[in-house]
């Protein structure tokens, strides 16, 4: 406070602003006080601000690769290349324009007759934005399950616009791999695959942890002890050796989509014990209070009372249960990739991207295949981040 | 000590019930894999020249019981793995599942406890020490590793010490045994040898298991260390270890050995991927060479029954731990007295 005439009267505006936020604080929704809790959470923030980048990054990833992920846009004169960084300057000079040189493939006594990629420093390739490269479909389902009724096909909104490329020649940033494949492209195309997957995977886990755990929570009794046992069955049989023997199962002759389909629904399939169990337990405890009573009094159905009154009483929870189960379905996949039970190649995963990495010419010289890892790490540190974030704005018990 | 000893009856029971249904849902999985073993071996001596019918895969598969219905095969499969501890023949290799697997169990049981240990033995001192401090540069470091625990695969790790390694040392530490001792017999210089280079996958199957114990203990800790009874004790005048071991820790103790099972869980998860990478030549490694490249229903199967098994007794043992060292258990199961 500072001693002008208006002392008084900011003083009554302070109090009235406090009594107006102390008023919005006590009558505000559920939502809006997880929110202003979790925004006082800074990790949590600047994780969730790294995620939904993250995010957009995959959504847009056609649009962000300068080359297609598959062998459609491989480089074959950069094989196994280094990652290329644009510069602004060297030896002959600056430019505003980003530059690279140009690659020459040589093959001579000196290289022992072998093909060898040589930088020619004196001629400079300059990195455009929005050039025109290959073309995507904003929309493009290809759907092909087995049986002919499930088969979707569906592509229109054709694009060949990329945020950057080259005036000639071409850039990785990331690096390419043995076949010539961009890296930086097919990271982008992975991270969007890994949210596919989590998603559906989640999806799946979800549906079966709200009915399994619905049930068993709100009837209670024998219903609920058999069905905790099996719950618990699932639960103790180690997850990665249970999805290995079902991802065996997919026959060797199927597509890649179908394959990456079917090992998103094995993994909502063994996902959603735990999350069952909590579901059951908000149930348990909420389904003894008195408007539940008032409900089966007014002769409301079971069905009725569980999606209307149980469930929205503790959807909150359910939400960051959600996020926080996210990260794992990511981690199965790519563990299940990496052993080479999950994703097969044409399709860009993680765990894809990193089969190659365990042999000891990648140890030693192309360490560049591990710059996949690095963005997945962010992928996973924030999903956890935000989801402990969540947790803690959402427990009206906890002590920040 | 009659009540308790029926308690431990109740607890077998209930264990041998879920063991029994585990090992159903691994029954049924490895039926669901593609083709049975009669035609497995009808397949293999048709590739050494001779002719081969339908009707002979018919006669094999009647021959090795594969005609009865899906219960009685359970039936028969569970009581030889119950009564004689007998997981059949593996088709694909005509040898006994139990001769495959032999000690490679053990090594896998071993190397996977080792790291439970390992991670608890760091986890538990660390854990109460960051829930108890109010230094908030070590807490947010503490929390950044073991996030970072969470969110790096296992596999990950691995790659980059051997990374590491190949590059200052120029061995990639690989393998379970050198070279001399892998088909030798078990001797004290060959358990030296094994401990050499065990270290490796214990270490990186605890990074994790670290990573998570840590989380719990210090959630637990810090839960328990701002309840009235502990403000109690302080007023009292106890202060330090005293404090720490007399009260808060005693309580955190009961969650955390009763979510033991479910961390060797966690750490058997790896234990495939540890071994594709490392190369280790343990159970791991054949569940992966079993159901990645031959199908091997039989072996597969046995390997993952024998993974939940350990987890289930250990469940098992950890309930009467928890009942033998935790007073309020131990007043429920004896009724009040």
């Amino acid at each position: 406070m500072t001693d002008t005439p208006s002392t008084i009267e900011t003083a009554a505006a302070d109090s009235e602003a406090e009594r107006k936020s102390k008023e919005a604080y006590f009558t505000a929704g559920q939502y809006a006080l997880i929110w202003a809790r979790f925004k006082k959470n800074r990790s949590a923030v600047v994780a969730g601000v790294i995620l939904i980048v993250m995010i957009l990054m995959g959504l847009s990833a056609p649009f962000l690769s300068p080359y297609d992920p598959n062998i459609a846009g491989r480089d074959a004169t950069y094989q196994n290349g280094a990652p290329q960084i644009p510069k602004f300057w060297d030896e002959n000079g600056f430019s505003f324009r980003p530059f690279l040189y140009k690659l020459e493939r040589t093959r001579s006594a000196a290289t022992n007759f072998r093909w060898v990629t040589q930088v020619n420093r004196d001629e400079r390739r300059y990195l455009e934005l929005f050039v025109k490269g290959w073309e995507f479909y904003i929309i493009n389902i290809d759907l092909d399950l087995p049986g002919d009724t499930f088969d979707l096909r569906l592509k229109t909104w054709r694009v060949d616009t990329h945020l950057f490329g080259m005036d000639q020649g071409m850039i990785h940033l990331f690096g390419t791999e043995a076949a010539g494949k961009d890296i930086f492209a097919r990271t982008m195309f992975a991270i969007w695959t890994s949210l596919a997957v989590g998603t559906i995977g989640v999806g799946i886990a979800f549906v079966l942890a709200l009915i399994i755990g619905g049930v068993s929570g709100y009837a209670g009794g024998w219903t609920d002890s058999i069905l905790q046992m099996i719950t618990d069955a699932v639960r103790t049989v180690p997850a990665i050796p249970l999805f290995m023997a079902l991802a065996a199962m997919v026959p060797d002759e199927w597509s890649a989509e179908t394959r990456f389909f079917f090992i998103s629904i094995i993994l909502g399939l063994i996902g959603w014990p735990t999350l069952a169990r909590r579901v059951r337990t908000h149930l348990l405890t909420e389904r003894s209070q008195e408007y539940v009573l008032a409900a089966k009094l007014c002769s409301a159905t079971p069905g009725h009372i569980i999606r209307r009154h149980l469930l929205p009483s503790f959807s909150s929870y359910i939400i960051v249960d959600l996020v926080i189960s996210f990260p794992y379905m990511v981690l199965s996949e790519t563990a299940l990739s990496f052993i080479g039970l999950g994703l097969k190649d044409p399709v860009n995963s993680l765990g894809v991207l990193l089969q190659n990495v365990t042999k000891v010419d990648v140890l030693l010289n192309y360490q560049w295949y591990f710059i996949p890892a690095g963005f997945f790490m962010a992928l996973v540190l924030a999903f956890v981040f935000v989801g402990d974030g969540l947790r803690d704005a959402a427990d009206p018990y906890s002590g920040h | 000590m009659l009540q308790f000893s029926r308690f431990v009856i109740m607890r077998f029971i209930m264990a041998v019930v879920t063991l029994l249904m585990v090992s159903f849902i691994v029954f049924s999985l490895m039926e669901l894999v593609p083709a049975n073993c009669a035609e497995r071996y009808m397949a293999f001596k048709n590739t050494q020249g001779e002719q081969i019918t339908i009707a002979d895969i018919r006669a094999e598969e009647i021959r090795m019981g594969l005609d009865k219905p899906y219960v009685t095969r359970w039936v028969n499969w569970v009581s030889d793995v119950f009564v004689r501890g007998d997981f059949g023949t593996s088709c694909i290799l005509r040898v006994r599942v139990n001769d495959l697997l032999g000690t490679k169990f053990w090594i896998s049981l071993g190397i996977c406890l080792a790291s439970l240990l390992l991670a608890y033995i760091i986890a538990i001192p660390v854990g109460i020490y960051s829930a108890t401090t109010n230094k908030p540069g070590l807490n947010n470091i503490l929390r950044f590793v073991s996030y970072l625990g969470l969110a790096m695969p296992n596999f990950l790790l691995a790659l980059m010490i051997m990374l590491a390694s190949t590059i200052l040392f120029g061995d990639s530490l690989t393998g379970l045994f050198s070279k001399e001792y892998r088909d030798a017999a078990w001797s004290y210089d060959r358990f030296m040898n094994f401990l050499s280079h065990a270290w490796l996958p214990v270490f990186i199957l605890g990074w994790s298991a670290t990573a998570f114990a840590l989380q719990t203990v210090r959630a637990l800790m810090s839960d328990e260390y701002n309840k009235l009874y502990v403000t109690a004790a302080r007023a009292r005048g106890l202060s330090g270890r005293q404090l720490l071991w007399r009260y808060p820790a005693r309580h955190a103790l009961g969650p955390i050995i009763n979510s033991l099972g479910f961390d060797l869980n966690r750490i058997f998860n790896e234990l495939p991927i540890i071994a594709l990478i490392l190369t280790l030549t343990e159970a791991g490694a054949l569940l992966l060479e079993s159901l990645a490249r031959s199908n091997d229903q039989q072996l597969a199967g046995a390997i993952i029954f024998m993974l939940t098994a350990s987890i289930i007794g250990l469940n098992f043992l950890t309930d009467i731990m928890l009942a033998l060292l935790d007073p309020r258990v131990r007043r429920g199961i004896m009724g009040g007295a």
